[in-house]
């Protein structure tokens, strides 16, 4: 294993940043976000937590061009975008890595998504655990080695005091490190201490919720009607809790043209909107209670049912930003004890 | 479970780009009712128009550029392959445009998508087609395509009606249907109007009245919501099982690949597991918002 | 347990037990620290949860358009100002909402506490007034912070402290800190600077905006069923969240709410983004009082602004 210092990580950063577009944590607006590295800011170091928008936003982004159209004289004529710079996301979490892994399940089944496909493949993760996870944090409650998990990245950086030590994940983590400069060989003390820190991070989750009973009783919660009405009674319908969990992947496609001439893009939708489901004459999803349902069985039961997998991995952004304080591990709880009954 | 073989899926991409619509060009613009049009297309690229080919049930997505996209079935059979059809009831932004297309137009178009009509497991039964108003769209697709085989079905009955004799669509197809012999017709409208001689009743009753045995065969309901609740109750009633009726759904879509979630219901994507569903998988649906 | 949260459950719990409401709509405390989150409840049970805190960041006036039924309702000042303002807009009746007048000592900023003490929200372990200081305790150490450094800059400015329209009136006390210079001091800042400068700030502020449409479902002046995002015959603008689609949203959401808005600071409270859009809610309801000598909410009977018309307003803007 290698390491580098803390503060001679922005060393490290410039040689990559030569072959890739990096991308660091950055607080614009007193918000923290995946932002391309300026160069020579390591601020980071002493606020970064975790972002506000996830790093979902650099593969499936808020606003991406699927094709411009041109009406010529022989008619329609489109072009699809040209491909990008390889880049290189910087400090992406194990919670916001492991989403992604999540995401490529849907975007590779039946259909390939190739816009978002091809942003995965020409990215590099650089993972960093977590030293310091936020009380709304509970990624160790859904079975996976939680704030410093290095399952979906290529190079995992982890916090032992002064240094980060870099296990290298995969075959593309190993090459880039073997062209970096400027590491030093990882001691026995530094393997020992990378390996408390991580204890320490799974210390440090305190809120929890017990996956076992909620994968064998939470399906059945979804006859209780009157449940999920009271559930769902103070939820706004916005879509903070979607757009931005990282393993949400609603989006709407809409075109923008003037004179003949412009393109089509998606966008993030929610399936917590009112008139997500609308169609003409009806409207599925029109009463509140049964979009607050969708959203969280659609996490819990029916993406495992897919691909065997729960599609939340405790990032805790829902809980931690929802402007009326919905809270998911409280409703899994609740719908999970009150799931056979009939009554809220 | 997610489906995995995706080789005859990736047939007809543009570029391999599952978005990327191809161009076609409008041929022929037909007025079936005074909000619904039928389309008649070719692609632009002559390979594609020799090559292409889809079964019955299946939708594509057809776009105006500037405008957007809309979910529309084929509603050609594929045994009638000069040309192509899709039909269109005027409800919003991108209908209202594709109404006031002329010929020559050029539309983008993605597909073909979604699953089709079992056409291997009707094959010998009596069959039932049951519509209401544009819903025959995707049923005229089969319905062509199975009278184009005769030989390889037993009797053939169709059951179809709209609010009113303006309402009714594809009015040529019925005509022809009338007129064919191996073919049991019967057009109804849902309440007496001036100048019409046929059937007056709404579809479910006038199917009711019809009484089709189940005994080897199978119902084709196609229709607006509120149709197909009540359909499927007289079928069962006349004892036809919940495998022996199918449908297609309609739902709110998008992408039609199975990917921008708006047509999820449970752990099925309407576009990538439907729109045909027989009755006993819409009953084991883990929720009845569709 | 404060005397007016104990008097504010045994209310509510006495306005179930009667029938005299369907429902009890209040704060109750949230599941992380330093937060209250909506208590909606039939259940007279549920009610001893209700408290009366500095973290009661919502207006609940918000749930009234969608409750069916009588509703009790806690109401502060802004709160119940914004259901007259409801009222005046024949989205409710008097008769279906029994409110209840709790008091305000102002909602502590988060923000502010977090940039006062440089640690994050749950890295405090507890925030208490203390007379008319706010005290935060952080590792066993206290430190102190006068009222106006740490309320909201809607409280300090606050002119209706005590609700004006209430069915029963638990206490009559305001904030602990009234600064209406204060209050102001980020739209001053904007006022004094050259327009370019302005836009080039506020260009950046929406850079920032997603699109998640928060600060308008919180809202309670907006109700509209269909919101003129979504109408697109012809469409109004775009639903990408480019910087300048989400400039536009948000000025007309803004002059839609004229008149309406009691600047509860709800919009801005739950941009996750941080855009400071109080300073243009707050900037709104200034010309609105300017140009119409109107309050939101001040007069149950009267009509909304933007449905009346008095003979003396001015018509120079017409040439």
């Amino acid at each position: 294993m290698k390491k580098v210092a803390k503060k001679e990580i922005y060393k490290i950063l410039s040689q990559w940043r030569k072959d890739f577009t990096v991308f660091a944590p950055s607080r614009e607006g007193g918000v923290a976000g995946m932002a391309v590295w300026d160069g020579k800011d390591t601020g980071f170091l002493d606020w970064y937590r975790n972002t506000v928008v996830p790093p979902k936003n650099s593969f499936l982004l808020n606003m991406e061009k699927l094709f411009d159209f041109h009406k010529e004289n022989d008619g329609y004529k489109l072009a699809v975008p040209a491909p990008e710079k390889p880049r290189l996301i910087f400090g992406i979490r194990p919670c916001d890595a492991k989403a992604m892994a999540m995401i490529d399940m849907v975007f590779k089944d039946t259909y390939e998504d190739s816009y978002y496909l091809s942003k995965r493949r020409n990215t590099l993760l650089v993972g960093l655990g977590c030293t310091n996870p936020y009380d709304s944090c509970f990624c160790t409650s859904l079975g996976f080695d939680g704030p410093t998990d290095s399952a979906d990245v290529d190079l995992m950086l982890i916090d032992s005091g002064e240094d980060f030590l870099i296990e290298e994940v995969t075959d593309r983590g190993k090459e880039l490190m073997a062209k970096t400069k400027g590491t030093a060989e990882a001691t026995q003390n530094d393997e020992n201490k990378a390996k408390k820190a991580k204890e320490a991070a799974v210390q440090k989750v305190t809120r929890k919720i017990d996956i076992k009973e909620i994968k064998e009783k939470f399906p059945a919660s979804f006859e209780n009607e009157a449940l999920w009405e009271s559930l769902a009674a103070k939820c706004v319908s916005c879509g903070i809790c979607t757009f931005l969990c990282p393993t949400c992947y609603c989006f709407d496609i809409n075109d923008e043209a003037s004179r003949g001439n412009g393109a089509r893009y998606r966008n993030w939708d929610s399936c917590s909107f009112p008139l997500y489901t609308k169609m003409p004459m009806e409207n599925p999803r029109e009463e509140k209670w049964r979009r607050v349902r969708q959203k969280v069985h659609h996490k819990y039961t029916f993406y495992p049912k897919l691909f065997d997998i729960i599609a939340c991995t405790g990032c805790g952004r829902c809980i931690r930003l929802c402007p009326v304080n919905w809270d998911i591990t409280q409703t899994l709880t609740k719908a999970s004890a009150k799931a056979t009954g009939t009554e809220k | 479970m997610a489906i995995s073989d995706i080789s005859h899926r990736q047939k007809y991409l543009a570029e391999g780009n599952v978005y990327l619509p191809h161009i076609v060009v409008i041929e022929k613009i037909i007025e079936e009712t005074p909000t619904v049009m039928t389309f008649h297309f070719n692609f632009k690229d002559k390979k594609l128009r020799e090559e292409f080919t889809f079964a019955s049930g299946q939708f594509g997505e057809y776009s105006i550029f500037g405008i957007g996209e809309a979910t529309f079935c084929i509603s050609s059979s594929p045994t009638r392959r000069d040309h192509l059809e899709f039909a269109v009831q005027r409800v919003g932004t991108v209908t209202n445009a594709l109404h006031r297309l002329g010929v020559g137009a050029e539309i983008g178009f993605r597909g073909p998508f979604g699953n089709s009509f079992p056409l291997g497991e009707l094959k010998g039964k009596n069959l039932v087609f049951v519509g209401g108003g544009i819903g025959l769209a995707p049923l005229r697709s089969l319905i062509w395509n199975v009278l184009d085989n005769r030989a390889k079905y037993g009797e053939i009955q169709i059951i179809y009606g709209a609010r009113s004799p303006r309402d009714l669509c594809f009015k040529y197809d019925l005509e022809a249907w009338g007129k064919d012999k191996t073919v049991k017709m019967t057009t109804t409208i849902d309440r007496a109007a001036e100048g019409w001689t046929g059937n007056v009743g709404v579809v479910p009753k006038v199917l009711e009245q019809a009484a089709p045995s189940p005994k080897s065969a199978a119902a084709i309901v196609c229709g607006p919501p509120i149709m197909i609740r009540y359909t499927f109750p007289v079928l069962e009633k006349l004892g036809f099982k919940p495998e022996q009726m199918l449908t297609t759904l309609e739902k709110r879509m998008k992408c039609g690949i199975g990917k921008c979630g708006r047509c999820n219901i449970g752990d099925i994507y309407v576009c990538r597991d439907g729109p045909v569903f027989s009755f006993a998988q819409i009953k084991g649906f883990f929720s009845d918002e569709y | 347990m404060s005397e007016t949260e104990k008097k504010l459950r045994e209310e509510a719990k006495a306005l179930l037990e009667q029938g005299r409401v369907d429902y009890i709509v209040g704060y109750e405390p949230g599941s992380l620290k330093f937060t209250t989150t909506p208590l909606i409840t039939k259940d007279k049970d549920d009610v001893d949860r209700l408290v009366i805190s500095p973290f009661m960041t919502n207006n609940l006036s918000v749930f009234l358009t969608e409750l069916e039924g009588k509703v009790g309702i806690v109401a502060r000042g802004c709160d119940s100002r914004s259901i007259v303002s409801l009222i005046q807009d024949k989205q409710l009746t008097r008769d279906n909402v029994f409110i209840i007048g709790v008091p305000c000592a102002g909602v502590i900023d988060m923000g502010k506490i977090e940039r006062l003490t440089g640690k994050d929200r749950d890295e405090i372990d507890n925030i208490a007034w203390e007379g008319d200081k706010a005290v935060a305790t952080i590792g066993g150490n206290k430190k102190e912070f006068a009222a106006k450094e740490v309320i909201m800059d809607d409280c300090l400015g606050c002119d209706t402290p005590i609700p004006q329209e209430y069915d029963i009136l638990l206490e009559a006390a305001g904030p602990l800190a009234c600064d209406k210079e204060l209050s102001r001091r980020r739209i001053k800042e904007l006022e004094e600077m050259p327009p370019e400068k302005r836009w080039e700030f506020w260009k950046n502020e929406f850079g920032r905006c997603i699109r998640c449409y928060a600060c308008r479902q919180v809202c309670p002046a907006c109700f509209c069923k269909r919101c003129f995002v979504e109408e697109t015959e012809p469409p109004w603008l775009s639903p990408l969240p480019r910087w300048q689609d989400n400039l536009i949203f948000q000025m007309t959401r803004i002059i839609h709410v004229a008149g309406r808005c009691t600047d509860c600071g709800a919009c801005e409270l739950a941009c996750p983004v941080r855009i400071p859009l109080r300073s243009l809610s707050k900037k709104m309801e200034e010309i609105v009082e300017e140009l119409f000598h109107y309050k939101a909410g001040a007069d149950k009977a009267a009509p909304p602004l933007m449905a009346s018309y008095e003979a003396e307003e001015a018509e120079d803007f017409i040439r």
